[in-house]
């Protein structure tokens, strides 16, 4: 069938099973859906789609297949590396209806819910259980729990709760040809493969998920914050470890460099001290006999690592508000820069003082200002590099910076993505973590789950030749979105910028 | 001289030339595990040795071969370890082992299972190819997670030649309290204890006896019997004397173990009604908070699968009186993921030389 024939048999079949009004063929209708949080990629699909129910997801998806439909899968579109960006030959499924949370059991601690579900939802509806979904985004008050899955998001508390991957027990769903498929189950252990663990992360190229059955954790009895202050970043990098090292493993261990204080406490008022070089925000829950010796010990660490100056919030609401200078840093960067470019990579922690001063290197070397901001306990860095993408030549300088930082996340062992996937923005990077051989067990595996190459095809995994032209041209770096990757549909916009 | 690691994988090729049925094993502390298959040994024990421990990253990676107590040893030497308790079987039990088994201990729900503590994974797949996945660092979503799809693959995916794994402190102290309650109301007082801030680790319940461990810093685990006066007055409970109790339980060597019936492994949500799966006394232990029972029963496979689909659980044949049947040994895959699970095979091992068999006959 000729292209317009397709589009015309498959409007007509989407038309059969939903209201037309959940049918966005428009470029109208269809622009707000253009790109995900990282705007510099865009595009738009041929349509998109918001079904209210399982089986509208189920009949949209074998309609993609019999025609061969590409289909990417979005939820609330907070990603940061374009993994939802749409195919400008495919379908967009948007999630966003399939927003209920369907049980909550207090006896097994968990609840089912649709994917379209906000993250903090999820949290806010078993509060009066005392008990809390633990993975949480920057992002939570927007990202849906669908998108997570996709990306595996982490977040804030993750060093001691875990990342997504660790939270969730059972994925129902269907596979590319429309076949319903569960994995996982409610126990804890399952036969079989390990297939959670490979959905989860997969950026919607292995299936579409269409109900999550996540854990949940009791709240901590107790909680306190300390907000500790240092002369050089490098010291609180240094004391980062040390705490670590002494056993305590905090509910969140949080770092913020001069730009960031500053940024944040303009924005949120949150007490940070303004002249420090760096601040660390330590949590420590638990109960309180716990808490009262982890607070202790990680007092006399921080004291041994040449600390400046160490708070404790004396009540919840200073606690909220040193919270709410770390939580809101990325807006608050957003206001003293016209345009930033959020990184994502993960170190070994030994390493912080390294990293962090070779972009500081490279900071000075391009001319733009960066603002660190960081989840220091699992060594995930998000410098924040500050440009105007109105002044010509900028954004590119900014990618190029931007890739260079992630190859020092490399050569210090560590990776290009630790929360934000590699979708389109990463996917030029991949040969310096992974060799061919790798690259094509990750081909021969997506393969083997979705044959027809529908989902979500040419994010997350580069072509094998686009490699070994990484490889010949990596000393000449250029931006990922400004090469001929495999989608040839990455045309970035003159006025798009990578403003989340 | 060539690496261990080249020497495997020659073999591996060789192999794969030949058509040759390979049969991966370690220590041999879990041959009862699975199908008990034939062919030609592909043995880890050549490739040992920890490759790199950093106390401060908490992090410990080593070679499949490794006897799970020397990385143990290791880590104690810097007050860390696994946190997913696993057991050995006996003293040759390799961290490869561990990781292909996939099989965590009594602190699994409460701290980590092995799942959760992979960081990274080197692996020889069927093509005779050694891939690395994952890496050393706490957060890594780079590609698809394959390490983490090792685990409990029963090396049908692949050899596992090193693993990076998290590691975590080790609690200053523990203490473990047995209450009498029965089974039907000890998930809501694991629960209760939860909530109440009690750093449960462990839970064990027996005819009519529930056994719980805490962990915690010293001061925490002095107050354990204030809290447990305070909230439980109205349940019977004592301490519990028997020091090896969790080492026992881990590693099956507790009398509820000794048996001649099939030792069956079920995985379920803590709510599941599995009555009619346990008509006789005694012959149930559960752990994991109500979501892990050791079952001894000469039931029928069948029978049992069909009950745990019902409850949304899964079966495993652990250990069979008898030989077993390979189609009843593992909980059945449904049609579609039995189709996954065979491409996925067919993805790492084209010509099904690597443990074919082990877990499912169709692959």
């Amino acid at each position: 069938m000729a292209a317009r024939e397709v589009k015309k048999e498959l409007f007509g079949r989407l038309r059969g099973i939903l209201d037309a009004k959940y049918i966005l063929t428009t470029e109208e209708q269809l622009k707000p859906f253009e790109c995900d949080g990282l705007s510099v990629y865009k595009a738009l699909p041929i349509v998109a789609v918001l079904p209210g129910t399982v089986e509208e997801v189920q009949a949209i998806i074998k309609i993609c297949y019999s025609l061969r439909i590409p289909l990417v899968t979005r939820g609330a579109g907070t990603g940061l590396s374009a993994g939802a960006k749409p195919n400008p030959e495919g379908l967009l499924l948007v999630m966003t209806r399939l927003n209920k949370i369907l049980s909550i059991n207090i006896i097994t601690q968990t609840a089912e819910v649709q994917p379209g579900v906000r993250n903090l939802a999820i949290s806010e509806a078993t509060k009066e259980h005392d008990l809390f979904y633990a993975p949480d985004p920057s992002s939570q008050i927007a990202c849906s729990i669908g998108g997570n899955i996709a990306e595996n998001a982490g977040g804030v508390h993750c060093l001691k709760y875990g990342l997504t991957v660790h939270n969730i027990l059972q994925l129902k769903g269907f596979t590319m040809a429309g076949e319903a498929v569960t994995v996982g189950s409610g126990g804890l252990d399952n036969t079989g493969f390990n297939l959670q663990a490979l959905i989860v992360g997969s950026e919607g190229m292995l299936m579409v998920v269409t109900e999550i059955t996540v854990k949940l954790l009791p709240l901590p009895r107790h909680v306190e914050v300390m907000l500790a202050a240092f002369d050089s970043v490098e010291t609180a990098g240094n004391a980062v470890n040390k705490i670590i090292a002494a056993g305590v493993i905090p509910g969140g261990l949080e770092m913020m460099d001069n730009n960031a204080i500053c940024a944040a406490e303009d924005f949120a008022q949150a007490g940070y001290p303004r002249d420090a070089a760096a601040i660390l925000l330590i949590e420590i829950d638990g109960s309180s006999s716990n808490v009262d010796e982890q607070l202790q010990t990680t007092r006399e660490v921080l004291e041994s690592a040449g600390v400046v100056s160490v708070k404790v919030a004396r009540n919840a609401q200073e606690r909220a508000l040193f919270w709410k200078g770390r939580k809101n840093a990325f807006p608050a960067v957003g206001r003293i820069s016209p345009d930033y470019y959020c990184m994502d990579g993960t170190i070994p922690r030994k390493a912080l003082a390294e990293v962090l001063g070779y972009i500081s290197a490279l900071s000075d070397e391009y001319g733009f200002a960066v603002a660190n901001v960081f989840h220091a306990g699992d060594g995930n860095l998000h410098p924040l590099i500050l440009f105007d993408a109105n002044i010509a030549g900028q954004l590119e300088s900014v990618e190029t910076m931007g890739a260079r930082i992630l190859e020092k996340c490399i050569d210090v062992g560590g990776t290009i993505t630790g929360e934000h996937g590699v979708g389109l923005e990463k996917i030029r990077q991949m040969p310096l973590q992974f060799t061919d051989g790798e690259i094509n067990q990750f081909h021969d595996l997506k393969a083997a789950l979705d044959p027809a190459n529908l989902l979500n095809p040419g994010k997350n995994i580069p072509l094998l030749k686009h490699c070994q032209e990484y490889r010949a041209l990596a000393k000449n770096l250029v931006p990922n979105r400004l090469l001929t990757q495999q989608s040839p549909d990455s045309t970035p916009s003159d006025s798009s910028i990578a403003k989340h | 001289m060539q690496d261990s690691a080249h020497i495997l994988q020659q073999q591996v090729q060789q192999a794969r030339a030949e058509k040759q049925a390979l049969v991966i094993s370690g220590g041999h502390s879990k041959n009862f595990y699975g199908y008990p298959i034939v062919g030609e040994q592909l043995n880890t024990t050549i490739h040992t040795g920890i490759i790199d421990y950093e106390p401060t990253e908490l992090v410990l990676r080593a070679r499949a071969g490794t006897p799970l107590k020397t990385i143990e040893k290791a880590l104690l030497e810097h007050q860390q370890v696994l946190a997913c308790e696993p057991p050995h079987f006996s003293d040759n039990a390799t961290i490869g082992g561990m990781v292909a088994a996939g099989l965590s201990g009594p602190s699994r729900p409460y701290r980590a299972s092995i799942q959760d503590t992979v960081l990274g994974a080197t692996i020889l797949n069927g093509k005779g190819e050694i891939l690395s996945f994952g890496g050393k660092v706490m957060k890594n979503v780079a590609g698809y997670d394959v390490s983490r799809l090792m685990v409990a693959s029963l090396g049908c995916l692949g050899l596992i030649l090193d693993i990076t794994l998290k590691v975590i402190p080790a609690t200053p102290a523990e203490t473990s309290y047995v209450f009498k309650v029965e089974s039907n109301k000890s998930v809501a007082l694991i629960n209760d204890m939860r909530k109440q801030g009690l750093p449960v680790t462990g839970t064990c319940q027996f005819q009519g006896e529930l056994i719980v461990r805490f962990s915690a810093g010293l001061k925490e685990i002095s107050i354990i019997k204030d809290m447990l006066n305070k909230h439980y007055s109205f349940i019977e409970w004592k301490k519990l004397e028997e020091q090896e109790f969790w080492s026992n339980l881990r590693e099956q060597k507790s009398k509820f173990f000794d048996q001649n019936n099939s030792l069956w492994r079920l995985s379920v949500p803590a709510d599941a009604n599995i009555e009619a799966v346990t008509k006789q006394t005694g012959n149930l232990l559960t752990e994991w908070g109500g979501c892990l029972h050791w079952l001894k029963t000469d039931m029928q496979p069948a029978d049992i699968f069909k009950h745990m689909e019902k409850v949304n659980g899964q079966a495993t044949l652990f250990r069979s009186a008898n030989m077993p049947s390979p189609e009843n040994i593992f909980q059945p895959l449904t049609p579609s993921l039995a189709q996954w699970h065979k491409r996925l095979k067919e993805s790492f091992d084209p010509d099904g030389i690597l443990n074919a068999g082990k877990m499912y006959a169709q692959f």
